[in-house]
């Protein structure tokens, strides 16, 4: 480990305030020795960053999953206070509410017939790829109402059920949503994206639940053992990222504006009680929005493709929740035995409320909210259920995924596309995607074994597992 | 190919080499153009750009910013770029073919140009740009 850090726990390590000059609070992140093995300094140097920031409660926190990001590691967690706290894209991310939902149907694995030719009817029914194209035929005016209302535009529309509005975090509309501030820019991208999956890590996934390891919580999600499922992974688009470098730009401005001291200029940021804080937060909250609305069209596709091969209903298709992975949003929470309302930026981390707290399904409150944990492409992925530790340790928040241990230059020299392809499939799991040689840039090789970023959450009680899926077949952007 | 990759685990670090401010910058689109959408060829579409920062290290963010944009509302993958520099006021031309699916795919989704990282150096011969797309 690198000098200077504390270790406080098997789990638990500590960067102490000292480490760069200027922290508010100690840096605090959850680690397996394994894991940290690959442990960036960078990503530490961010971290301790994150902490010099006006308002910043408690401690600047990091998820197992933690990598060198943009400003704010991926896996950071920050809090901040509403008097002198500020709002920073860098703690959101480009790919704003970038996140996953997950559909149970009513189908076993023996009855996916045809599965080849399932996996080409999803790859025909949702746009996928760079400069992928909706189908949806959008007026500006619809762009609006999507902003404003994000899955229940889509519902709306006949994109979906009332009932699926319940299973999304936040209900799948951050009401503070300003279309104010979504430039014209963003919306002439985000108009022709809708509904469309994009590319990277992006994926549409068809999976067996293969693992029950939390046999209550399963039945609460509605999840058992060989049943198929269907994972949906993506974001903002265009209209997102657009969003991001416009408020950047202004909040660079406003940082020198407020004369607020930072040690990197990605943590470009502004008091949350400011206009150019609040025009970020109301633009984010519009592309979090859409966000919602377009996972919610791309399940809706899924769900007519699955209903027309296999004879099921609609409706018998579950969505067991929605989480996003790259938002800020307010929220409640006890610090120090105090109530208080906090701007939680989780960037490359996920939401873990604990049983009984708010926002969180009927069905599901005796357990806590799913969390989902999409694994990369070929390797398993994971239902988890939020704790009161989580609520208690990193302001209900725990880890979101994976983490990358092997460059895209280095996987395309080392890995080809097709081979990467053929492997897999000969484990019986179907890729499709619209460049079989970029398949390279995602090979299973290339992320770390999400089987060791959710065991340590899990060991440390941030969350705690419900059920492991393997891939059958997937859709890669 | 006239851009380096550099070693990045989560994202695509390029360093640029060029005679001029000029020419780096279009170097710095072509490899934008080129990591996005796999292959670059020349075509006949031809789109004006102006960008204005307030130093060559924002100017040359705000112009790969600006190129991601216009690629994507244009459906234009740029091939070259003609530009001219005057302080912090760069104007000029974008040269490319428009999007195919078919031929355009094998690249990876560029979200964002990054601050991080990002700079302009001078030796005797050449302007050196490094720059890390967020991917």
């Amino acid at each position: 480990m690198y000098e200077g850090i504390k270790r406080i726990g098997p789990y638990e390590w500590e960067v102490p305030t000292g480490f760069v000059p200027g922290m508010r609070v100690p840096g605090r992140f959850f680690l397996s020795e394994k894991l940290a093995e690959t442990l960036e300094e960078g990503a530490v140097q961010q971290l301790a960053n994150v902490a010099t920031m006006p308002g910043i409660v408690k401690n600047s926190l990091a998820m197992p999953d933690i990598h060198w990001g943009y400003g704010f590691p991926i896996g950071g967690v920050a809090a901040f206070d509403m008097e002198e706290g500020v709002i920073s894209p860098g703690g959101v991310g480009f790919d704003i509410n970038c996140g996953v939902r997950l559909l149970a149907t009513p189908l076993r694995v023996p009855d996916l017939k045809k599965r080849q030719e399932l996996v080409e009817r999803l790859f025909s029914a949702v746009p996928t790829g760079v400069g992928a194209k909706s189908s949806l035929r959008l007026a500006g005016r619809d762009l609006l109402e999507m902003l404003m209302k994000g899955s229940r535009w889509a519902v709306d529309q006949g994109f979906g059920t009332e009932s699926d509005l319940e299973y999304c975090e936040e209900g799948g509309c951050m009401k503070e949503a300003d279309t104010a501030h979504v430039s014209d820019k963003a919306r002439r991208r985000g108009l022709p994206q809708s509904g469309t999956l994009g590319a990277g890590n992006h994926f549409l996934e068809i999976q067996v639940v293969r693992e029950i390891f939390d046999q209550d919580a399963a039945n609460a999600y509605g999840l058992a053992e060989g049943q198929v499922c269907v994972m949906i992974h993506c974001g903002s688009r265009g209209l997102g990222h657009q969003i991001c470098t416009d408020h950047l730009k202004e909040l660079e401005a406003a940082t020198k504006r407020y004369q607020i001291h930072l040690p990197d200029r990605q943590l470009a940021c502004s008091p949350l009680d400011s206009p150019e804080g609040r025009a970020y937060f109301g633009a984010m909250a519009a592309a979090a929005n859409y966000a919602w609305a377009n996972r919610q069209v791309i399940m809706h596709n899924v769900r007519k493709v699955l209903a027309d091969m296999y004879g099921i209903g609609y409706e018998d298709q579950k969505l067991v929740y929605d989480v996003a992975h790259n938002v800020a949003k307010f929220e409640e929470h006890t610090v120090d035995g105090k109530s208080m309302r906090l701007c939680i930026h989780r960037k490359g981390a996920t939401r873990a409320f604990g049983p009984k707290a708010p926002d969180i399904p009927a069905a599901y409150t005796s357990i806590g909210q799913p969390v989902l944990i999409p694994g990369s492409m070929g390797t398993s992925s994971y239902v988890l259920h939020g704790t009161a530790m989580a609520m208690e340790k990193s302001f209900g928040s725990t880890c979101h995924g994976a983490g990358r241990v092997m460059s895209r230059s280095k996987a395309r020299k080392s890995l080809k596309g097709k081979e990467v392809r053929d492997s897999l499939a000969s484990e019986g799991i179907l890729v499709r995607a619209p460049s079989i040689g970029a398949l390279a840039d995602e090979a299973p090789e290339v992320y770390k074994p999400s089987r060791e970023v959710v065991q340590v959450v899990h060991e440390v009680g941030l969350s705690k597992l419900v059920a492991r899926m393997e891939p059958l077949g997937v859709i890669k952007g | 190919m006239t851009y380096k990759e550099l070693e990045h685990t989560a994202d695509v670090k390029i360093r640029v080499v060029a005679p001029s401010l000029e020419a780096l910058f279009g170097e710095a689109a072509c490899a934008l153009m080129e990591v996005k959408y796999g292959a670059v060829d020349a075509g006949p579409v031809r789109y004006p750009i102006t960008v204005d920062a307030d130093d060559p290290v924002s100017l040359v963010h705000d112009f790969l910013s600006e190129l991601l944009y216009i690629s994507e509302v244009e459906n234009l993958v740029v091939a070259s770029a003609d530009v001219s520099i005057r302080g912090g006021h760069l104007e000029g031309e974008l040269y490319g073919e428009r999007f195919d699916p078919a031929k355009h795919s094998g690249g990876t989704e560029v979200k964002g140009i990054s601050y991080s990282g990002l700079s302009i150096h001078r030796d005797k011969e050449n302007y050196i740009l490094e720059v890390i797309f967020d991917v």
